[in-house]
Order: C-alpha cells, then structure tokens, then sequence
C-alpha cells in the first residue's frame, strides 16, 4: 500500500510542480515510509510514496514502460492470474510486482483493464502518446484518491492534506456539505466536506486530456451482475459463500511480508481468522482492541477464539484518556468530522501492529453491509411488516428486538415510547432513502449547532432528490433489503467505515488493511441470494452464522449483535469538567475563531454534562460532542498542516520524460 | 397549575435537548420536528415521574398523550388531578 500524488495540466504544468509534488508527498509519506519517486512530462507531474508489500527490490514508482507512466496505490490480488493471461498473449515482464501488471494489462486491454482487477487501488496513469491522464479507483472505494481543481490545473493525491503543500491554497470547510456529512455520516455522489475537493467515486475512472472538462465513466456498481433465472437451495449458497470467502482470503494473504488478522470479537473477524489459519501452515499475529470500561469491551469473546486457533495474539487495551489524548492526531489523518470515536482505537491499534513489524491485516469490514448485519436492515424489516397492518398490536412488539445492547430497546416499561417513536417512520420507510430516513431523522437536530450566519435547515426533499440521482436504474427492482444494502455501501461503508476508520486509520501507522467480504465476486454472488437467506425472520448474517458454526466457538456464534463502538462523551469530561484539550477546542474564542457552530448550543451541550455524567448517555450526545470536537480539530489542521519532510535517501526514482 | 407544568417541561425540554424556548413547537410532534430522538422520549419518560411522581404506564405511551408539548401537558394535568 502507498500514498499516490500527482498534477495535470492540459496545456502545461507551472515550473513549480516537481517541488509541489513533493510536498504533497511529503504529507503522505506515512502511507509509504520505504521510498518515494516521481515522474515528470510538461503536462504531467506523477508521485509516489511506497510501502513495500509485494517485490520489495523491484517494483519502484511511479514506473514506466512504452506507452504509460503510472503511480498506483494498493493492490490487484489477483495479478498472478492476470500475468499469466498476458504472458500466454505474449507480454512479457521484468518484474515480480503487481505495478506491471497493472500497467500491461492498461497496455493489452485499455480502461477494460479495471472490469479484470480483484482489488483494492486507485491510480494515476499517463499515456504518454494519447497525451491523456486516466485517474481510478477501485469498485468499493476501499483506497481513497481525491481530486483539486484550481483553474485550469488539477491536483491529485491519496489524501486531502498533500493538497496543503500547494502553494497560496488553504483547505476550508464547505458549510453545505458539512451539513449533508453531518446528516448521513458521509457526503453523497462526489462531495467532500471541502470546498472545491472531490473525492473520485468507487467504481469510477475518469479521463484528463485536451477536453474543458474531465470525463468520468463507471465500470462498476453494486448490484449490477444479472440475477439468476432461480436462486440456489440455502444449502448450494452456503457452499458457494465458503468457497468464494475462504479464495477471497487465499488471495488476501498474497504478499512478500506477513499478514496478521484483526479479531473484534464478533463473527466476521472471527471467520476470515479461522479461514486463514486453514491456510497458513505457521502460527499468525492476531490484534485487538479491549476497552477498560467494561460497556465496550469484548476481550472474552476475543481470547476464545486467540484459545481457539493458538493465534500470536496481542491486546490494545484503551481508556477514556487515550481517547481523549489521541482524538486530535486521529483526526488529522481522517481528515473530516467523525460521530463516535470508535476510530481512534483502531488508530491506537495500528499503532501496535506497526511496532511489531506488520505491514497487512486482514479485517471483516463489509460482512454487515453485504450479509445484512446492521440493526439498520432489522428495523427496516420490522417497519416494512408493521406498516401493511400499522393498526396490529402484535408487530411492533418486534421493537424490543432491535438493539440488544441498548437497554431502552429492552425495557417493557418503554416499549409505549419506542412505538411512538418510530410509529413516525411508516409512511417514509420504502422511499428511496430506505434506513437513512431514521438515521437523517436523528441526526437533524445537528441544524441547530451551527453558525446561523450559515443558514442551514433540513431540506428532506431535496436530500431525498439527490439519493435519486445516485441510485442505478435497477434500484426499484430491488427489495427493500437490498437497496438498504447499497445505500449502506455507498454512504456509510464507503465513505466513513473504509475510509476514516479503515484505510486512514491503519495507514496512519503504514498498515495495509484487506477487506476477504468486499470482493466483488462475492459482493455480487451474495447480493442475489434471496433476502431470507442474509436475515432468516430477524436474524442477522444468517448464511455466514449457519456456513461457520460449525468452526466458531458458539459463544461467539450465538452472541447478540453489537456495533463496534468506544466511549464518547465519557472521555472528555473528568469530574464533571471539560478535559484540557476539549474546553480548548470547544472555548468561545476558538468557536469564534473557525465560525462553525454556535456557541451558545455548545454551551449548552457542555452545561448538561458539566451538572452531571449520567450512567446511560444516549446516541444523541454522545454524537454531538465528538461531531463538535472533530470538527474543531478539522479546521485546525487545515489551518495548520503539519510539515513533514521526505528523507532524499530514501529516493528510488526520478524520471524526467521531456 | 398547567402554566407551572408547562414551565417545568419546556425547561427540561431546553436545557435537556439544547433548544431555544421560544424554539419549542406547542402544537407539533417533538419526534417528527427532529427535536428528541427514541432516547429522549426515555428522557422525556425519567423526567415526568422523577418530576411529577407520575409513572407513565405503557398504554398511556400513545401520540394522543405525547404527540405535542400541549397534549404532555394536558396528560401531567389529568394524572395529578
């Protein structure tokens, strides 16, 4: 894994490129400590920072052969494969590394090259005859590449701070958007928090040459294979799912440095864990992050399975003052406003995992999204069935069945309340917004924290509006599950699960992470099984419960469900005061001087807690102060971006293409 | 008497979900105009027994009861008296 930057111009790049470009990788170079190179041409100026995973002594960026130069950030799983189709065309190689085979395959077949990848990328690939630069990512957006257009020049990099290095531009906030992230945890399409700053959508690559404007073609979306005339017997599913998981992980293990495997406690870490022990014959690092108060910890459930396969296991434990003392650090690799800091564990993990000399980490992010885990897809079920008789006594008595780790959820003497809460979402809940209904719902008292001067209010139809502009023609075709399922993907999954608490929080500390459930083929194979088969009545996850079971200890089988989480609010209030670093942030003058929020709601928000810590905290809360300091934090590193330098030792290639 | 109930909840109401008072819609839903989520109407619940004294029992948890800041009112109303 690595940190790729870059700079196009269609007429020519300014004479300052080549040290731009290494500031911009300058502010990368955590993705890719082991070296860096750069390419330049007079419309093009490419660069690349390494980790280096697969052909330690080749494989140097960016790399160059006849026809494109190109710097590319991650992994093509199955490169092996794709080499041996073009060796048997007649191509041939000089190195080991997957670079070339990304960039033959780009010589053989064109853009098509993408639809062939099993991975996990994004790049930047100069023609060097068309004179054209293609940009892309992969089908799930698992690596991140961002895009800045300042008049006629555009700015490409892994990372929204390499774009600090450009010289008389400073990152801000765009007010609109914020409010749209604040909404939905992400911003929709292409938006970023930033003003002027794109993120280049999953599944997507776009072309730079001569033309005004850049153009932008999609060879992938969820959902897009053709269902099968009939579906598979449950049984037939569970043998194809073990036998996609179980290659997806053979070909995640691929790499010249050792995997390790990350264990939460939940199923999915649980059986890619089981999995790649069925592969690698040698005992394997596994990590995890315990927590000290016990409401979030689930180191029992993690040493039964460390028990249950002898793994080399080694336990984070993180407290309330970790959390405060690493939030601003976290942030400032995440780069926007976060809603709960379960980030800055997994940040305090990589940590760990890099000081041991771990460079990948197998992960089950995804397995909620495709197998239907979230509390979310329960509810939406639960409505879906409650709303064709909203009159019946009986079915909303399923309420008390979601959130099993929320007491009020539980409790029979709040049962009347839960129903009139969500009694309200009946009418809404089969739009195409699906679950997001209740997550905007909840989230839309955040309207009144910010700045008036901004205006903002909760346009729900306009929200709704641009969700229909995002969604492929086949949407209606769907069941509702389904399109829950890839509005998860889309919003939560891809913008804030592998991006804040994914990919930068594991490459602060240049740890590659793999995701075994989000290879497409799975992906797509999965999201055609009947719905009953992913949620059996209420259950979750049910293929992955009843294909595993057998290998996973049953108490970790038959647990409830549990999001990930970390203590929020509990952090940064010690006897009834503000820590030193959060009364900072959240201060008048340093409200006034970022002119977000408020500070008259911060005020309050804070005097609520300052009176007393309650012992149950609600999601609503806990949200706003981790939203508000996050945000804080935000503005600060844009507004001072810390300056790195590359270590010129360290420096493998320089090409000058002129 | 209901302009003191009605005092008392809409300070909870403003201090507890960070609202202005005036901001307080009389006639509206607090759940549908975004002011309280599932928790707060537990809040809500807490507030009106360690308040009032009045335990609100689960055929009492309807919209007719506590769909507005008037019918909350008008509901505390009828259980005291």
């Amino acid at each position: 894994m690595c940190g790729i930057a870059g700079i196009y111009n269609a007429a020519k790049i300014s004479e300052d490129s080549p040290s731009t470009t290494e500031g911009m990788l300058s502010a990368l170079v955590h993705r890719g400590p082991d070296g860096w190179g750069t390419y330049r041409t007079d419309q093009v100026s490419l660069g690349h920072v390494r980790l280096s995973i697969v052909d330690i002594e080749g494989g140097h960026q960016p790399m160059v052969t006849e026809r494109y130069a190109i710097s590319y950030n991650g992994e093509i799983f199955n490169y092996i494969e794709l080499r041996e189709e073009l060796e048997q065309k007649g191509i041939r190689f000089q190195t080991n590394c997957d670079t070339e085979v990304v960039l033959k395959s780009f010589e053989v077949y064109g853009a098509e090259a993408l639809s062939r990848f099993n991975g996990q990328f994004s790049l930047l690939l100069w023609d060097r005859i068309e004179r054209r630069l293609l940009v892309a990512r992969d089908r799930l957006g698992i690596r991140p590449l961002y895009v800045l257009q300042l008049g006629k020049t555009y700015y490409f990099a892994s990372e929204v701070k390499a774009f600090d290095a450009i010289k008389g531009y400073q990152r801000s906030l765009d007010m609109h958007n914020l409010f749209e992230h604040a909404l939905l945890w992400n911003t929709l399409n292409d938006a970023t928090v930033f003003e002027d700053i794109r993120s280049l959508p999953a599944g997507c690559y776009e072309i730079y040459g001569e033309d005004t404007f850049p153009k932008t073609f999609r060879y992938y979306e969820i959902g897009e294979s053709t269902p099968p005339a009939s579906p598979p017997s449950f049984k037939q599913a569970v043998g194809e799912f073990k036998e996609l998981l179980q290659d997806s992980i053979t070909l995640r293990l691929r790499s010249d440095v050792p995997v390790a495997t990350y264990l939460s406690g939940g199923i999915d870490s649980s059986v890619i864990t089981h999995l790649t022990s069925r592969i690698k014959a040698d005992q394997f690092k596994t990590f995890s992050v315990a927590f000290s108060d016990k409401d979030f910890d689930e180191s029992t459930y993690q040493q039964e399975m460390v028990a249950h396969l002898n793994t080399d296991h080694t336990e984070v434990k993180v407290n309330y003052e970790m959390i405060n003392r690493t939030l601003s650090d976290a942030v400032y690799h995440l780069e926007r406003p976060i809603f709960r800091t379960a980030p800055v564990p997994l940040f305090l993990l990589s940590e760990e995992v890099n000081r041991q000399g771990i460079k990948v980490v197998l992960t089950g992010e995804g397995a909620d999204e495709i197998l239907f885990g979230y509390d979310s897809f329960k509810e939406l079920k639960l409505l879906d069935f409650w709303r064709k008789q909203p009159e019946s006594k009986l079915r909303p008595l399923l309420i008390k069945r979601l959130y099993p780790h929320l007491q009020h959820y539980k409790d029979s003497r709040q049962f009347g309340m839960m129903r009139m809460y969500y009694e309200g979402f009946l009418t809404n809940i089969t739009n195409e917004m699906a679950s997001l209904n209740i997550r905007v719902h909840n989230n839309k008292a955040i309207a009144n924290f910010f700045n008036k001067d901004f205006k903002l209010s909760f346009d729900h139809q306009g929200l709704l509006g641009k969700i229909k502009q995002a969604i492929p023609d086949n949407f209606s075709s769907w069941s509702l599950l389904q399109r829950n399922q890839f509005l998860e993907i889309k919003s939560l999954l891809s913008g804030y699960l592998l991006s804040s608490q994914g990919d930068r929080m594991s490459m602060a500390h240049s740890v590659e992470g793999r995701y075994p459930f989000l290879d497409h083929r799975l992906i797509e194979k999965v999201f055609h099984y009947p719905d009953s088969y992913k949620m059996k009545i209420l259950k979750q996850k049910y293929l992955l419960t009843k294909a595993f079971e057998e290998n996973i200890p049953s108490v970790i089988v038959n647990r409830p469900k549990r999001p990930y989480m970390s203590p929020d609010l509990k952090s940064f209030f010690v006897n009834g005061k503000l820590t030193e670093s959060a009364e900072y942030f959240l201060s008048d003058p340093v409200i006034d001087n970022y002119g977000i929020f408020d500070k008259k709601y911060v005020g309050r928000l804070i005097n609520k807690f300052k009176r007393k810590l309650p012992e149950n905290i609600g999601y609503r809360d806990n949200m706003l102060i981790t939203f508000l300091l996050s945000t804080q934090m935000c503005c600060h590193w844009a507004e001072n971006p810390k300056k790195e330098k590359l270590n010129y030792s360290l420096k493998t290639t320089d090409i000058i293409d002129c | 008497m209901a302009e003191n109930i009605k005092g008392k909840f809409l300070d909870f109401i403003a201090r507890n979900f960070m609202v202005e008072i005036d901001e307080i819609p009389l006639d509206e839903s607090l759940i549908d105009e975004g002011i309280i989520d599932s928790f707060g109407l537990i809040e809500i619940a807490s507030f009106i027994e360690s308040e009032f004294g009045i335990l609100v029992k689960e055929e009492q948890m309807t919209r007719s009861n506590f769909g507005s800041v008037h019918l909350i009112v008008d509901f505390v109303k009828g259980q005291e008296s």
